[in-house]
């Protein structure tokens, strides 16, 4: 069953076009990725999704359901990590919660069972009654976490939800989304974290200037857009047409020159004959395909 | 429309859980401010003013203090206070992510506004009975009715304003320029009757003079019927349209 269906999305502010004809389908138990650089259109389109931005014009359905028509119902079944914590910060850790669980329409009884065991995992069991105040980012950010978790959601939406955080909770919080994911929860992801699309996204798609450039799963974008292999190498004038001569890619960026191969084996062999001694030898990833689509890095410094 | 209104009341709920946490810290500054008044101009002032319509100056002032009171805490709380809710504490944010809408959000500040209005209004006329400026009588109860309406009127002031300003300083000007003046020339220190036709006409922009007007003539116990329903008409059409303007405002404020 297809979770969220977006049809031809268009937003304007005044003139300013901040989405531009976005389309994408999401099924149910899917891990979807939003990617873009800083003002893509990606917190525009997630505000759609729960009702707080107006689409100029296109359709979104989740679960059949239009967010600007029937809201009230779509957000029922929604939990929303949002960008900023946004906590109350005139209660504590468990008003919070209590509260958040009767806006989401939770019988009291149970709401009270299902936070001290959301706390419990999320290790915050020992704050229960401390000012939203006194906790560090980490705590709060896995607070938010437990706050969009409460009322069981169909789909989780993720709005930059590690932004900040030391390795320790971001393993914490990845190893909550995929038990999630396995549950048959629809996830629903943005993030500038490469690694974390990769690690925790099914399918994804890059945008830019409001813009779909390319969607697929992780794998086939790399595919898709770069060499199995790159080294990475000191800029060096004349390199890239001697590579390409010898049928390897080269293309560089700010920090960089880089040497694309499709088996390690011939890269390796390669940078020998050619006596180059390589910073780093490794399979190309996410990143790569989100700097080479978006090319902000190397169109904004040129 | 049930639906709405349970969820507007959370909001209100929300209010209320976090008010009563320090709650006679928040009552006191409401109550005390007219007490202190009505102990320097009702007291003091007395040696000098002569009664007004028969009554004592502190007689006199005791029924515009209490409605101006639920003025204050209106505006108080929709303009600081949903500021803060609003544009720094953003819980609004995370609010709208759950089955609340916009719509609910005014609603639930303008309950909230109202019963606050409602409870100070009825709260000070009580402490001025229990000091025996003003005689105990059911019209009392009236108060609840007067401070509710006063309390949406200037309740939707602060809405509007906390939506037009630029920084949270400029309340100051808002409260310069509109609510002291309220204050001051609503007949709740000196009755609007003995000035110049043009000072009295005007008065009737001012929704506090509309409220002080039936707080009076209800614990004074005279009240004129005829005159009583015009001055309940004229604030309440003013409040509808003021909590109109701040329901437009406030639903672009959270939706973009």
């Amino acid at each position: 069953m297809q979770a969220l269906v977006c049809q031809n999305v268009k937003k304007n502010f005044k003139s300013f076009h901040a989405l531009k004809g976005v389309s994408f389908t999401v099924q149910e138990g899917e891990c979807f990725g939003l990617l873009g650089p800083n003002g893509a259109g990606k917190s525009t389109l997630i505000g759609m999704l729960y009702g707080v931005v107006k689409r100029s014009s296109g359709s979104i359905e989740i679960f059949g359901k239009d967010p600007a028509l029937q809201g009230r119902d779509v957000r029922a079944r929604l939990g929303v990590v949002t960008q900023d914590d946004n906590l109350d910060n005139a209660m504590t850790v468990i008003e919070n919660m209590t509260m958040y669980a009767r806006y989401m329409g939770i019988p009291s009884a149970e709401c009270l069972e299902r936070v001290t065991e959301l706390l419990e995992f999320m290790h915050l069991d020992h704050k229960k009654n401390a000012v939203i105040e006194s906790l560090s980012g980490g705590m709060k950010r896995r607070l938010v976490f437990v706050r969009a978790l409460i009322a069981r959601p169909q789909i989780l939406i993720l709005d930059e939800p590690t932004t900040g955080l030391d390795p320790a909770v971001r393993q914490l919080l990845w190893d909550k989304i995929n038990e999630l994911k396995k549950q048959g929860t629809t996830v629903i992801l943005t993030t500038h974290y490469m690694d974390e699309a990769e690690r925790l996204c099914d399918r994804l798609v890059i945008m830019d200037e409001g813009e779909i450039r390319s969607q697929g799963s992780p794998k086939n974008l790399i595919q898709q857009h770069c060499p199995a292999f790159v080294a990475g190498v000191t800029k060096t004038p004349g390199l890239g047409e001697s590579m390409e001569r010898l049928g390897f890619s080269y293309y560089e960026d700010k920090l960089h020159g880089y040497i694309g191969g499709s088996s390690l084996r011939e890269l390796s062999e390669c940078l020998t004959t050619s006596n180059i001694v390589p910073q780093f030898l490794r399979p190309s990833n996410l990143e790569d395909v989100f700097l080479k689509i978006t090319g902000r890095e190397l169109a904004d410094h040129e | 429309m049930s639906e709405t209104l349970k969820l507007s009341w959370l909001i209100t709920v929300r209010h209320w859980r976090v008010y009563r946490k320090y709650i006679w810290s928040n009552i006191l500054p409401t109550v005390i401010e007219p007490c202190f008044f009505m102990l320097s101009l009702g007291l003091g002032m007395s040696a000098f003013v002569s009664e007004i319509d028969g009554k004592s100056y502190a007689t006199f002032m005791g029924p515009g203090l209490a409605v101006s009171a639920a003025m204050f805490t209106a505006f108080f709380e929709c303009s600081y206070g949903f500021y803060v809710r609003l544009k720094m504490d953003g819980i609004y944010k995370a609010l709208l992510t759950t089955p609340i809408s916009p719509r609910e959000v005014v609603f639930g500040e303008l309950i909230w506004v109202s019963l606050k209005g409602a409870c100070m209004a009825t709260g000070v006329s009580l402490i001025f009975i229990l000091f025996g400026f003003i005689p105990l009588s059911w019209n009392l109860l009236g108060l609840f009715g007067v401070g509710a309406l006063v309390g949406l009127a200037c309740g939707a002031i602060g809405l509007i304003s906390a939506t037009m300003i630029k920084n949270i300083s400029q309340f100051q000007t808002v409260y310069a320029l509109i609510i002291s003046p309220l204050f001051f020339f609503s007949g709740n220190l000196f009755p609007v009757e003995r000035m110049p036709t043009w000072f009295q006409v005007g008065a009737h922009i001012s929704p506090l003079y509309h409220g002080v007007k039936m707080g009076q003539m209800l614990l004074w116990q005279n009240v004129d019927v005829s005159v009583f329903f015009l001055h309940a008409g004229e604030l309440t059409v003013m409040a509808v349209v003021f909590c109109w303007i701040a329901g437009v405002n406030v639903q672009k404020s959270l939706q973009s």
